[in-house]
């Protein structure tokens, strides 16, 4: 079972790429890489409703045992389950869903959102109190400079407005694209140990 | 029975404010009513997920097309079809814990194609467009097309410092010393000392970004308490 499954993940994962970089020189690669990726969109989405049932049963089974905050998950599955019956009768363009969405699911992301801003001032003092050094210093500091000189109402300050322009522009741009890197590198690097089977994170030791 | 849409707005309304509300209740610390209103948004979200990939993705991409090949008897997309619904079936099977190790292959199969999407996205989305980017600010065709001025190549000159000291703090080579100790060399160490600037500068402008954002989403969702407070009391005066 082992051998099959890297072999599968190996097999797939150079017939995906083969599409990406030598479908230019034979387009029957494109041909299986579009098929293998409409595959895989589909079973995404049959992973995604597993997903979901794994939420209920996990809910469910809190319930049943009668654990602390069963009331709020049979609140959660009753939201779900009608959701859900809601979604599939009438469709999610329809405008009975269309008003979920804005009574909903749009304010509490909004509130949510909201909610950060106290806990994100919250984290820069703790930063600020716990921690002073070069990098927390250069942190809070690009951070004023950004919220107080480009965000005032009445437009940017002569002389402090191009200073702080050229340090939000060209300064971060160095250190985020060096991260932008790294991250591009660690990408590469982790998904080529799957690709040569060093790292199997679909099961099997 | 058809609901009108100024109803149909009223209840939209009434339920965002009280949403809003139980969302804000968190201000005051961990209470049941911000429980209750997250548990709610979670249960609807994943609803709505699911009614989502029901309708656009399993529907249009397996039932529809499973229909079409038995009605016109196209023996290879219903193969094809077929081999897709078993490999959907064997992921269902994950639902079930004792029978989570079948759905193994399929996850195996999604595991390599996506493994292989990130590596080409890393690779011709990132990687190659931001180290071109870098490099043709010094392109000396591109300078004098563009009548590039001293300036902006002294930009340029910074920013490829930037990256380059960026990517030096995250080398974590190092040798050992006669004491036995661990220690990178010397001139990466001063490098990976002024990556740390520019890590914190990036941070900073992305943390200003993301609170600007956040201040804006408090500030429309003040906005809307206000306008619905407004409005509801405007239909009794």
């Amino acid at each position: 079972m082992r051998v099959i499954t890297i072999f599968i993940a190996i097999l797939s994962g150079f017939a995906v790429l083969g599409g990406y970089f030598l479908g230019g020189f034979f387009p029957v690669l494109k041909d299986i890489q579009a098929q293998i990726l409409n595959a895989a969109i589909t079973l995404m989405g049959v992973a995604a409703l597993t997903g979901i049932f794994n939420l209920i049963s996990v809910h469910t089974e809190k319930i049943r045992q009668g654990k602390k905050g069963g009331v709020y998950s049979a609140l959660l599955i009753i939201s779900l389950v009608l959701t859900f019956l809601l979604g599939i009768i009438l469709r999610p363009e329809h405008i009975a869903m269309i008003a979920v969405m804005n009574s909903v699911i749009i304010p509490v992301e909004g509130a949510l959102m909201g909610i950060l801003t106290i806990s994100l001032l919250y984290a820069a003092i703790r930063l600020l109190r716990r921690r002073v050094d070069v990098l927390s210093l250069s942190f809070l500091i690009t951070t004023i400079i950004v919220l107080f000189t480009l965000s005032l109402p009445f437009g940017d300050p002569p002389l402090l407005g191009d200073i702080a322009r050229w340090w939000s522009q060209i300064f971060a741009l160095g250190g985020i694209r060096g991260i932008l890197i790294g991250v591009a590198l660690g990408s590469l690097t982790t998904g080529l140990r799957v690709l040569f089977g060093a790292d199997r994170p679909y099961g099997g030791r | 029975m058809m609901l009108s849409p100024e109803l149909i707005n009223l209840i939209t309304g009434g339920l965002g404010f009280l949403f809003t509300l139980l969302i804000f209740s968190y201000m005051l610390g961990d209470n049941p009513l911000f429980r209750i209103a997250v548990y709610i948004f979670i249960g609807v979200s994943s609803g709505y997920i699911a009614a989502i990939a029901w309708w656009q993705v399993i529907m249009p991409r397996l039932v529809y097309p499973l229909i079409s090949a038995i009605t016109s008897a196209s023996m290879l997309n219903l193969g094809v079809l077929s081999s897709i619904i078993i490999a959907a079936l064997l992921i269902l099977m994950k639902a079930s814990p004792h029978l989570t190790g079948v759905g193994r292959i399929v996850m195996a199969f999604l595991v390599g194609v996506g493994s292989a999407v990130a590596l080409a996205g890393a690779l011709i989305g990132t990687l190659i467009p931001q180290i071109l980017a870098t490099i043709n600010a010094f392109d000396t065709n591109a300078s004098s097309l563009n009548n590039l001025d001293p300036e902006m190549l002294i930009n340029a000159a910074f920013v490829l410092a930037g990256t380059a000291l960026t990517l030096a703090y995250f080398h974590f080579g190092a040798r050992p010393k006669a004491d036995g100790s661990l220690h990178r060399l010397a001139l990466i160490e001063i490098m990976a000392w002024s990556g740390r600037i520019f890590i914190g500068v990036a941070l900073g402008a992305v943390f200003a970004g993301v609170y600007a954002a956040a201040l804006t989403a408090f500030i429309e969702r003040i906005s809307s308490l206000i306008n619905f407070i407004t409005g509801f009391l405007g239909n009794f005066l």
